[in-house]
């Protein structure tokens, strides 16, 4: 595959993310202090984390390099990878708040 | 050992993120929204790295995984990965808010 199998889809996947919160659960998460303190935390130990799975000297996991711009920054880490985390945990965090808020509305 | 080295990340995530819940992120308190918080975005990512090891984007070391394996060759370190990494994103999510509501003035 020449079309980048995992950037495009990284990409995509924060898009999807970003587009469900401002287009359906409206939780409000992107507006709140504590979300971007707590992504900026997620990041930094994301680097240990994810730099030890894609390290070159001993890779658990070993990507396609058609598949990636073969841009890895810090160590190894491939870029896309700080894409798919943002998505992953962003994801998960907008379904724990969408409950809250729909909690709310119920209670009113 | 070496064959334990993605789980045993997994667990020392686990272990890194469990003194925020008791600062008071209660997160683990709320096993029902936690679950319906992160077991959505576990499926779709799962359906996401099903593709992307039928499409050879990635794949695993078979040294550093048990060799324990779900349906479309997925190891089952991912679906811990899915798992666990939403979890401790919210973990932190919640333990910036519960640190935010000591501080005086401040609104999480």
């Amino acid at each position: 595959m020449t079309g980048l199998g995992y950037t495009l889809p990284a990409v995509a996947s924060v898009a999807v993310v970003c587009a469900a919160e401002l287009a359906v659960l409206r939780t409000g998460l992107f507006r709140r202090a504590a979300y971007w303190a707590a992504i900026v935390i997620v990041l930094a130990f994301q680097i240990p984390v994810d730099g030890w799975l894609t390290k070159l000297s001993a890779p658990v996991v070993l990507y396609n390099r058609s598949a990636t711009t073969g841009l890895r920054f810090p160590w190894d880490i491939p870029i896309e990878d700080f894409l798919y985390g943002f998505a992953l945990v962003t994801a998960a965090l907008l379904l724990w708040e969408y409950q809250q808020s729909r909690a709310e509305g119920q209670a009113r | 050992m070496d064959h334990y080295q993605y789980l045993l990340l997994m667990v020392a995530c686990l272990a890194a993120t469990a003194p925020l819940e008791l600062l008071g992120a209660r997160v683990y308190r709320q096993p029902g929204r936690l679950t319906r918080a992160v077991l959505p975005v576990a499926v779709a990512f799962l359906i996401w790295d099903a593709l992307a090891i039928a499409g050879h984007v990635w794949s695993y070391s078979p040294r550093y995984v048990t060799g324990l394996q779900l349906p479309f060759g997925i190891p089952i370190e991912e679906l811990v990965f899915f798992l666990v990494i939403p979890v401790c994103g919210i973990l932190t999510y919640a333990g910036v808010q519960a640190v935010a509501r000591h501080l005086p003035g401040r609104r999480p």
